[in-house]
């Protein structure tokens, strides 16, 4: 049996293409995905809303604030707890650059439509790639590498 | 600063954000990291409280600004519970990063924002960009934080 195959958090079997079966336990995780799109949509509606009278700063101490419910619930819950002192390194990190990142977000949602920062802010996987390849030595593969073509594309369209 | 200088800089710090992510997946577990995040986004308070106008707020601005961070954490861990459950990363993940869709249907019914049609061209350029860059096909070990979970 493959290494990749074994997957004790119920993650579904592992193809020998490395692909995964897209049908089985649909309804399981299907809701679940919908609701991050929802949530997430959500979320860039009332960043927009919010951003129109509240300053970026302010508006990521209060989103600082807004997510510290969920830090308690998964803290009291205390499942899959993993981490060593890289990660957490990593983690405090992410949080640093996320949190200028969500800033510079509030900017261009108070300045910019959301039609069109929600869409072009969604292009951020174009630098994760790009970077990937250099730090990383991952290889892109050939859907990837159509959507950087587009991401171009999109941006000199947008940019006119 | 313009909405594009501003978007820019969205992309190139929550791009980075990805690559670290990638980097962490090995060393924390997803609901670890996300605590470890929420950690880091703390640190970042002083720098952001230095002229602060928190307290001019009105309750309905405190509230929009708790409701995004919230909704944020929601869909992080929506996604997370999505790949609990057996979702392939190679296909939730980029229907995740479609979400910005649900902004701009909400931005174009309740703020009467209207685009023309070479931004609706761009716009549905970069969805699909967006899908496509987001397509893993590596299958992620167990309990990993996959690309682009802890920003939208």
């Amino acid at each position: 049996m493959a290494a990749n195959s074994v997957n004790p958090s119920g993650s579904p079997d592992v193809q020998p293409d490395g692909h995964t079966r897209l049908n089985r336990h649909l309804w399981k995780w299907l809701p679940w995905a919908l609701l991050g799109f929802f949530w997430w949509g959500l979320f860039g509606f009332i960043a927009k809303v919010g951003s129109a009278d509240v300053d970026a700063r302010d508006m990521q101490v209060l989103f600082t604030l807004g997510t510290l419910p969920l830090v308690v619930f998964i803290l009291v819950r205390r499942k899959g707890m993993r981490n060593n002192s890289k990660g957490r390194v990593i983690g405090l990190v992410i949080g640093l650059v996320a949190g200028l990142g969500n800033a510079a977000y509030f900017v261009a949602m108070g300045r910019g439509q959301a039609s069109l920062v929600g869409p072009v802010t969604s292009l951020f996987p174009l630098v994760t790639v790009l970077l990937a390849t250099l730090v990383l030595k991952e290889r892109f593969n050939r859907v990837q590498a159509a959507g950087v073509v587009l991401a171009i594309i999109s941006a000199v369209l947008l940019a006119t | 600063m313009t909405w594009i200088t501003a978007s820019l800089i969205v992309i190139v710090l929550w791009g980075v954000v990805g690559l670290l992510q990638k980097m962490g997946s090995n060393e924390s577990s997803s609901a670890s990291l996300l605590n470890w995040t929420c950690a880091g986004y703390v640190l970042l308070l002083p720098v952001l409280l230095i002229h602060s106008h928190l307290f001019d707020l009105s309750l309905r601005s405190i509230l929009l600004g708790l409701l995004a961070g919230l909704t944020n954490g929601l869909g992080a861990w929506a996604l997370y519970a999505a790949l609990e459950k057996g979702a392939a990363a190679s296909v939730a993940v980029p229907l995740t990063a479609l979400n910005p869709l649900v902004t701009l249907v909400l931005a174009l019914l309740f703020l009467g924002e209207r685009l023309t049609p070479t931004q609706t061209a761009g716009v549905v350029l970069a969805l699909a960009a967006a899908v496509m860059l987001s397509y893993e096909t590596v299958p992620p070990q167990p309990n990993t934080t996959p690309l682009s979970a802890l920003v939208p």
